[in-house]
């Protein structure tokens, strides 16, 4: 029973942070039709940067975190108007294989950097494992989900009455109306990317505080990718959902599959979730099923 | 079909012609001469790069029918390359069957594992099918870890040598000579299907495949025929790779090597028969170029950077690549040699 509860508890605070970088997914996807298959790699990044700004340049705390928004910042932008920005209206192959470029190329610049590939952040959370009823759970996994909730709850009244926020929903809504209002659609774009990769650093930051920072960290993007297909890739309350789930979904099934099955187990239930959602409803549970006209 | 000057087409023969000129037979078989000699003046290092770009052409022809014709994007071809090679160790190295059933076995096994994973094609496209494709390849790789009693799980699997008949294909200038008559047939296989009653429903599929459905083809039929074909490639090639490498291991098979195979057709030309050719050619050759040269020559220039640095050039030149080929030339090396075609037989009268 103690064991249940924390694969539980551990599982759903996992799944928030992945909601939370998958939400940078949903984001470009809605405003700019584009697949950012760089997300693993972007999270990597910004996680290496965060070492890199608290322990290689030693760095405070509040001081670290706000250099490594800035560079969240920068990094979206950067990729937005030189990567993305010459390939508008390109066909969806060009767009969904610019961003593996990508991806092979952050990665490479990871290693280029900080070749040792493992490291752990500074304590960012008090240590000291919480008693929930019978279960033990670390304690930075609960400061990982108050902090992901916060930001769920922020972006939410930015995008229901900040000027940019409801801008941004008019451009995923449609695009043609919005550029005729006089919205410069581009600079929606960039604004969205920018919004990713910030998401994209702090899921990075909270889950390399827990489990230090390795490649794994891309996989936590891969992950992401199963939350936007099981929550639908339009939909940012499928995101917020789903997130949970799948963590649920991969604790569960490491924890009790694995002696029925081979070890490993929980690295491939979201992919096999991808698989069993395509079969039965490849729109995922709250996705805009597209009604195409020739 | 550009010709040269004054040469005019008078049959159907002459149109559907391959090599339409003597011109053209002469430069075919003279690259035929050279290539087929080439063991006996080539050093073993460079046989060893030659077989490898050939299977990497077969692998690359088979995902440029599946993304380049047909327009399902797979990120899991290294996934399927693994099957095959899988497959056809399991089968010769543990069964003791012959070495060519192994091989078609091998495409089989895979093209079959890749219709599997590309039913979800029949309702979904784009992104959905990328990232299913991209599940496969993890699946498929965790299967290959864990099945430890056909796959050697994570020790790995030694692979005996290739042999057809008496003959053994055990050093690397027997295995060019195996290797660059399958992938002489595969690319001539491959030019043949892209203008069948198939190939072209491929294309069809590719350029809208609402309008495609509506002129009566059907979908999945022909999205799994081009999975399967596709597929079935990837699986030659990995036989091929097994017998080449004599040991597998699923670290030859990760993610990043799946991205490359869309990169190769990406910079070679999406959807020509040339493009896969040139992409793997060039993708080979620059990555022989950058880890045995540039890599270490890096490293023993800035010893104060921390060891392995430059490691991480590969990839970042690899990603560079990948992204300029799209932003400045999306229709490839292949595009650019029909350019210097042109500009070659006008010369020097260009208008």
């Amino acid at each position: 029973m103690a064991e249940l509860l924390q694969f539980v508890i551990t599982g759903i605070t996992v799944g928030m942070v992945y909601a939370l970088i998958a939400l940078g997914f949903v984001l470009v996807w809605k405003s700019s039709g584009v697949a950012n298959l760089a997300l693993g790699q972007m999270v990597l990044l910004s996680s290496w940067f965060t070492y890199g700004m608290l322990v290689q340049a030693g760095l405070p705390l509040w001081l670290g975190f706000v250099l490594v928004l800035i560079f969240a910042l920068a990094l979206g932008w950067v990729v937005e108007r030189f990567v993305l920005r010459p390939l508008i209206a390109q066909p969806i192959l060009s767009l969904i294989t610019v961003t593996l470029g990508l991806a092979y190329f952050i990665q490479g610049l990871v290693v280029f950097i900080w070749p040792w590939s493992v490291d752990a952040l500074p304590r960012l959370f008090p240590t000291e494992p919480v008693h929930v009823g019978p279960a033990v759970v670390p304690q930075q996994y609960l400061w990982a989900a108050g902090i992901s909730l916060a930001l769920f709850a922020l972006l939410s009244l930015f995008f229901r009455y900040h000027k940019m926020g409801i801008a941004m929903r008019a451009t995923a809504d449609d695009q043609m109306a919005v550029q005729a209002s006089g919205i410069p659609v581009t600079r929606i774009f960039s604004r969205s990317w920018m919004f990713a990769a910030v998401l994209a650093a702090i899921g990075g930051v909270l889950m390399s505080s827990i489990g230090g920072i390795t490649f794994g960290l891309v996989d936590t993007g891969l992950k992401a990718f199963s939350v936007v297909i099981l929550g639908g890739l339009d939909s940012f309350l499928g995101a917020i959902i789903a997130g949970p789930i799948i963590g649920l979904a991969e604790n569960l099934g490491g924890g009790y599959l694995t002696p029925l099955t081979w070890p490993g187990v929980r690295e491939v239930i979201p992919f096999i979730i991808i698989i069993i959602v395509m079969f039965i409803r490849p729109y995922g549970l709250f996705g805009e099923e597209r009604i195409e006209r020739i | 079909m550009d010709l040269p000057a004054g040469t005019r087409n008078y049959s159907y023969a002459q149109d559907m012609a391959i090599f339409r000129t003597k011109t053209h037979w002469a430069l075919f078989i003279g690259l035929m001469v050279l290539l087929f000699t080439a063991p006996l003046y080539w050093s073993n290092y460079w046989l060893g790069v030659a077989n490898l770009i050939g299977i990497t052409i077969i692998a690359a022809t088979g995902l440029n029918i599946l993304t380049g014709y047909c327009g399902q994007l797979s990120i899991g071809h290294a996934g399927f390359i693994a099957v095959g090679a899988y497959a056809s160790a399991a089968l010769t190295g543990r069964l003791g069957l012959p070495f060519p059933l192994g091989l078609v076995s091998a495409g089989l096994v895979a093209g079959l594992v890749g219709m599997v994973f590309g039913i979800p094609s029949l309702r979904v496209k784009g992104f959905y099918l990328a990232i299913s494709t991209i599940a496969a390849q993890f699946i498929i790789i965790w299967v290959i870890n864990h099945w430890t009693s056909v796959t050697g799980g994570f020790v790995g699997l030694s692979v005996p040598y290739a042999s057809i008949g008496g003959l053994t294909f055990d050093t690397e200038g027997k295995q060019f000579y195996l290797i660059m008559g399958i992938t002489a047939l595969t690319i001539y296989f491959a030019k043949n299907l892209a203008r069948t009653r198939v190939g072209r429903a491929f294309v069809a599929i590719r350029d809208n495949d609402l309008a495609a459905e509506v002129m009566g083809i059907n979908l999945f039929r022909y999205k799994l025929i081009a999975f399967f074909i596709g597929c079935f490639l990837a699986g030659i090639a990995g036989s091929l790779l097994a017998h080449w490498m004599w040991f597998l291991s699923a670290e030859f098979f990760s993610l990043a090597e799946s991205i490359l195979y869309v990169g190769m057709i990406i910079i070679g030309g999406i959807g020509t028969t040339l493009g896969p050719i040139f992409g793997a050619v060039f993708i080979r050759l620059l990555d022989q170029v950058l880890t045995q040269w540039v890599t270490p020559f890096l490293e023993g220039t800035f010893t104060m950077l921390p060891a392995g640095f430059a490691t991480g050039i590969t990839p970042m030149v690899f990603g560079l690549v990948i992204i300029l080929f799209l932003i400045l030339e999306p229709r490839g090396l292949a595009h650019r040699w029909q350019l210097f075609k042109a500009a070659y037989r006008l010369w020097p009268f260009s208008y």
